[in-house]
C-alpha cells in the first residue's frame, strides 16, 4: 500500500546512531533517523525527532554508524545458492550462514576439503558437488580426475571451476556417466593414454556429467537458494540485489517463486531483470509486451519489468569483443552474444515499452556496437530519462563516455576487477597501459554519467564496501596501483553504491539515500567509512541491515 | 543412458544472419526425402510449414505428417536435448540451427551428449554478401570462423545470383576453407547423408529402394557397399587418405581388426573423416554407403570404397 494513503497513526520508533550519514545533501549526517510504517519519517537529533513525531526509541542500534542500504546493481541470483555446494576456491570466502571458508591455496587443500565434504554426506548414492576450482593458481601442477579419486573411488565428484565454464570429475563419476576413452567430445581433453583427464570443458562438455550436474544447477533454483542471497547481502549490508538476467521471468513459477519468498521478513530488495537473449522464444515484442504485463506485479520488496542483454563475453576469459590492438596475449577475438547489425532491433521493442534495458558489454568494440544501437534507437524513438546502462563497461574509452552521456546513458562499472583480475590484465589480456584505464570510474564521474559500481556476484562476492574500496584504491593483489588516476573518492564510491545503483534502477525517490519517505533500509556498519584510512574500507565491519525498519543482524562469523 | 546403437545423428547448421539458414531447414522439413527430421530452430516465428502438412503444434513442437518435428530451443540447450530424447524412437536424426552469430562448432560439441552422434557441421553462405562480411570490422572474424569449422558450405540464392557471381564466389571459397561447396538446392538425402539405422516396419523410408530413388531424383552419385568382413586399421587410414573430390557425406558401420566386437562408425562429411567406436557389434553387415555430387565417377568411388579391406 502507498504510504501516502496511510493516515499515519503507526508507531514511530526513533534510533540513535553514532552517526547517519545520510548520502542526501539535504542534510548530510544526522545522530538519529525516525521510522515509521517501513518508511524513514525523518533524520535529525534524537530528543527533537521524538518530540516532533512521538514514538519510541530504540536504542540498539546507538553505538553503529548508518548508511543507505547499499544497492548491489549488478548481481545473480546464484549468488546464495551455489553455498549449497561445498567451497573449494583459491581465496576465502564467507558463506550465507557466516562461516568462513578458508581459501584452497594447494590441490592437497582441494581434495582435504572435498574428503570433508564427503564424509558428511551420509546417502553414498549422492553426487558430491563443488564450486569454486581454480587451477590458474597453480601453474605447472596437474588437478584431474586422480585427486579426485583420492577423494571417493565410489561417489561421484563434480567440481566447478571458478569461471563456470570447466569442470572436473572423478572416474566414478565418468564410469556411471558412460564417459570413456571412447568418448571423442572435443571439451573432453584426453591423456596420453588416451582416457579423459576428468575434465569437462564448456556447458556441451559438462552435461556430460549427467545427474550431477544437472542436481548442481538444479539446486540453484530452490527457495533456500533465494534465502541464502538474502542473508549474503544482508552480511555485507546490501538492502537491494538485482538479478541481472538469471532468470527466466516467462516462466510463471520463477515469478511466483520470488514473491513468495521475499516477504516482509526477507531482508533485502530485489529488482529482477529478465534475461532476453537467453528467454525470449517468442520475439522480443512479445516478450516486452509480457514485461509491461509483469511489471505491474511488482511489490515493495521485488520489481519487475526490465531486461537484461548481452553483447559479449569476459575479458578474462578472452571473450570480451576489444578494438585495436586486440589482447595482449595474441588470442583471437572475442564473441558476440547479439549481432551487432540486430542491436537495435532488438533494444527497439523494450525501449519503446519504456522498459530499461541493461546491456553487458565488457569490451570497447562490444561498447562501441552497442552504442551504435541505441544512437538509432534514441533517433528513431527518443525517450526522455530512459536510463540505459552498459554493465560492466570495462574497456569503455572517454570518447564512448561521452557518447554514452550524449545519449544519457548510466554506467555500471565492473570495479571488484581491478583487485580480483588486475594483474592478470595488466600481465595476459590487455597490458599495463589498457589495464589502468579500465573500469574508468572517475573518466564518467567528471563526464557526469549516472554512475553505479558493482561485485557481479557470485562472479565476486557480494560486498559493496568491497567494489568501494576497489575503485577508491584501485590496487591489485602484487600491490600495484593500477590507473591511479581513475581513482575516486570515498565519498563518491559510497554515493556510487548507494544512490548510483538507485537510480539506475530507477528507484531514486525510494532507495539509495536516508531521506524522509523513503524505504527505511541501512546498512548497519560498527565504523565509520569516511573516517576509516580509505585502504581499510573494505575491513568496517558489518553489523548487518535494516530493511523496511526491521533489522537483520549479520551472521556471527564461524 | 540410451542404446548406443540408437543414437540420433546430429548435424548443426549454421551461417551469419540472411545466409539462408531458414530457407534450408524450411526445405529440410518440407522435403526430407524419406527420413523423420527433428529440426530444432531458434526462432518459430522463421519456420514456414505448408498448413496442410501440420499434423499438430503446440508452443514448442511443431509435427508434421511427414514424420519430421522442429522444436524451438528452449532457454537451456540440455533440456532441449532432453526432449528430443524423450520422442528419438520417432525421429532418424537431428538437425540443430546455431545462430547467426553463434560458431557451429561449440554447437556441434553437444552432438557428444548421450543418445546422439555428431553427424557433421553445415553453414549456409549467401554468395552476394559473404566478401562484405568478411571485410565487416564487427563480424568479419566470426564469419571467417564459422566457414572455417564448416565440414560442407551451401551457397544459397542460387535462384538470384548471376552464374558469375556465384562461380566467383565459390573459387573464394575455396581460397579460404577446406569444405567441401554445394549449390541449393541440395537433397536432404546429401546434404544430410544417409541414415545409419536399421530401417523399422513403420518406417516410411522402408517403403522404397533408397539407392535407386536417389539415381532418378537427382544427379548425385550414391554408392554402397557390403564389405567381406573386419577392415584393417590401416585400410580405414589409407581410405581417409584417399578419398576422391567430389564426395559429400559416406557412412560405414564396420568391424575393424583391432576392435572386432565393437562397431566402429566411418563418417565422411564433407571435408572431414572420422572414425569412432559407438558401442558393441550388433551382427549386423559391414557396410559403407557413399554420396558424392553429380558428375563424380563412379569408378573412381568405387575404387575407393574398395580400399577398405582386411588385412
Amino acid at each position: 500500500m502507498s504510504p501516502d494513503s496511510s493516515s499515519g497513526t503507526s508507531p514511530t520508533t526513533v534510533f540513535p546512531a553514532r552517526i547517519v550519514h545520510t548520502i542526501d545533501p539535504a542534510a548530510p549526517t544526522a545522530s538519529a533517523v525516525a521510522v515509521r510504517d517501513g518508511r524513514f519519517l525523518a533524520v535529525g537529533d534524537p530528543s527533537d525527532l521524538v518530540a516532533t513525531y512521538g514514538g519510541t526509541i530504540d536504542d540498539s542500534l546507538a553505538d553503529k554508524v548508518l548508511l543507505p542500504g547499499f544497492v548491489e546493481a549488478h548481481s545473480h541470483k546464484d549468488t546464495g545458492g551455489i553455498w549449497q555446494h561445498t567451497y573449494v576456491g583459491y581465496e576465502g570466502r564467507i558463506g550465507p550462514e557466516g562461516q568462513w571458508w578458508p581459501g584452497c591455496s594447494t590441490p592437497e587443500r582441494v581434495v582435504e576439503r572435498l574428503r570433508e565434504a564427503d564424509r558428511e554426506l551420509e546417502d553414498p548414492d549422492e553426487p558430491l558437488l563443488a564450486w569454486g576450482l581454480d587451477p590458474i593458481f597453480w601453474p605447472g601442477e596437474r588437478f584431474d580426475r586422480r585427486q579426485l579419486d583420492a577423494v571417493s573411488t565410489t561417489r561421484q565428484i563434480f567440481v566447478i571451476h571458478s569461471n563456470m565454464h570447466l569442470a572436473t570429475v572423478n572416474t566414478a563419476l565418468m564410469e556411471a556417466q558412460g564417459i570413456s576413452p571412447d568418448t571423442m567430445a572435443e571439451g573432453v581433453p584426453k591423456d596420453a593414454a588416451g582416457w579423459p583427464t576428468g575434465e569437462l570443458q564448456e556447458p556441451a562438455a559438462m552435461f556430460l556429467a549427467g545427474k550431477p550436474f544437472r542436481s548442481f544447477f538444479g539446486r540453484l533454483r530452490s527457495d533456500e537458494a533465494l534465502h541464502k542471497f538474502g542473508r549474503a547481502a544482508r552480511n555485507v549490508g546490501v538492502t537491494t540485489v538485482t538479478d541481472l538476467g538469471t532468470s527466466n521471468l516467462l516462466e510463471e513459477s520463477t515469478v511466483r517463486q520470488w514473491l513468495d519468498v521475499a516477504d516482509e521478513a526477507f531482508p533485502m530488495r530485489a529488482a529482477m531483470f529478465h534475461g532476453a537473449v537467453m528467454y525470449a522464444p517468442d520475439g522480443d515484442e512479445a516478450c516486452a509486451a509480457a514485461m509491461v504485463d509483469l511489471k505491474r506485479k511488482s511489490t515493495d520488496r521485488v520489481r519487475f519489468g526490465n531486461v537484461k542483454l548481452l553483447m559479449d563475453g569476459s575479458i578474462q576469459g578472452g571473450t570480451a569483443r576489444v578494438r585495436w590492438p586486440g589482447y595482449l596475449h595474441g588470442g583471437p577475438n572475442g564473441i558476440w552474444l547479439i549481432a551487432p547489425d540486430q542491436v537495435a532491433d532488438r533494444i527497439a521493442p523494450y525501449h519503446r515499452a519504456g522498459l530499461q534495458v541493461h546491456t553487458h558489454a565488457n569490451g570497447d568494440q562490444a561498447v562501441e556496437a552497442l552504442l551504435e544501437g541505441f544512437e538509432k534507437v534514441q533517433t528513431t524513438h527518443p525517450m526522455p530519462d530512459h536510463r540505459h546502462t552498459v554493465q560492466h563497461c570495462q574497456m569503455t574509452s572517454p570518447g564512448q563516455y561521452r557518447k554514452m552521456k550524449a545519449l544519457g546513458m548510466c554506467a555500471n562499472v565492473f570495479a571488484n576487477h581491478t583487485w580480483f583480475w588486475g594483474d592478470q590484465h595488466r600481465d595476459i589480456t590487455v597490458g599495463p597501459d589498457r589495464a589502468a584505464r579500465m573500469n574508468a570510474a572517475r573518466t564518467a564521474l567528471d563526464l557526469g554519467i549516472p554512475l553505479s559500481m558493482h561485485s557481479d556476484s557470485p562472479v565476486t562476492p557480494i560486498g559493496s564496501l568491497h567494489v568501494a574500496w576497489a575503485a577508491v584504491n584501485r590496487v591489485t593483489p602484487s600491490g600495484d596501483v593500477l590507473g591511479a588516476d581513475e581513482r575516486i573518492s570515498v565519498a563518491e564510491a559510497l554515493h556510487a553504491v548507494t544512490m548510483g545503483g538507485a537510480w539506475q534502477l530507477r528507484m531514486e525517490d525510494e532507495i539509495g539515500s536516508i531521506s524522509p519517505r523513503k524505504f527505511a533500509d541501512c546498512a548497519v556498519l560498527e565504523a565509520d567509512p569516511f573516517e576509516v584510512d580509505p585502504m581499510e574500507l573494505r575491513d568496517v565491519p558489518v553489523w548487518g541491515t535494516m530493511s523496511g525498519g526491521a533489522l537483520h543482524q549479520a551472521a556471527a562469523r564461524g | 543412458m540410451a542404446d548406443p546403437q540408437d543414437r540420433l545423428p546430429l548435424t548443426v547448421v549454421g551461417g551469419y544472419l540472411g545466409a539462408g539458414k531458414t530457407t534450408l531447414l524450411n526445405r529440410l522439413l518440407a522435403e526430407p526425402d524419406g527420413q523423420r527430421i527433428a529440426v530444432l530452430v531458434n526462432d518459430f516465428g522463421e519456420v514456414d510449414i505448408d498448413g496442410r502438412l501440420l499434423e499438430s503444434a503446440t508452443d514448442d513442437v511443431l509435427i508434421l505428417a511427414n514424420g519430421c518435428v522442429c522444436c524451438s530451443i528452449a532457454d537451456d540447450f540440455a533440456e532441449t536435448l532432453d526432449s528430443v530424447r524423450s520422442f528419438a524412437d520417432r525421429i532418424d536424426r537431428v538437425v540443430v540451427e546455431v545462430s547467426g552469430v553463434g560458431q557451429p562448432d561449440k554447437v556441434a560439441q553437444w552432438a557428444h551428449s548421450p543418445g546422439f552422434s555428431p553427424d557433421g557441421i553445415v553453414v549456409a553462405v549467401d554468395p552476394l554478401s559473404i566478401r562484405d562480411r568478411v571485410a565487416d570490422r564487427y563480424v568479419g572474424d566470426t564469419v571467417l570462423a564459422q566457414l572455417a569449422c564448416a565440414d560442407l558450405l551451401v551457397v544459397t540464392r542460387t535462384d538470384v545470383a548471376e552464374p558469375e557471381a556465384l562461380t566467383a564466389s565459390e573459387s573464394w571459397l575455396a581460397g579460404v576453407t577446406e569444405a567441401t561447396v554445394l549449390r541449393t538446392p541440395v537433397p536432404a538425402r546429401v546434404l544430410l547423408g544417409p541414415v545409419p539405422r536399421k530401417a523399422r516396419p513403420d518406417d516410411p523410408a522402408a517403403d522404397h529402394d533408397h539407392a535407386a530413388h536417389a539415381e532418378q531424383a537427382t544427379d548425385h552419385v550414391t554408392i554402397s557397399r557390403v564389405l567381406a568382413g573386419p577392415v584393417s586399421r590401416a585400410s580405414i587410414d589409407t581410405w581417409t587418405r584417399a578419398r576422391p573430390s567430389g564426395v559429400v557425406r559416406a557412412k560405414g558401420l564396420v568391424r575393424v581388426d583391432d576392435r572386432p566386437d565393437d562397431r566402429t562408425v566411418l563418417q565422411v562429411c564433407g571435408s572431414s573423416t572420422t572414425v569412432a567406436v559407438d558401442g558393441p557389434w550388433d551382427d549386423g553387415e559391414d557396410a559403407v554407403v557413399a554420396i558424392a555430387l553429380p558428375g563424380t565417377p563412379r569408378a573412381a568411388l568405387v575404387k575407393w570404397l574398395n580400399l577398405l579391406k582386411g588385412s
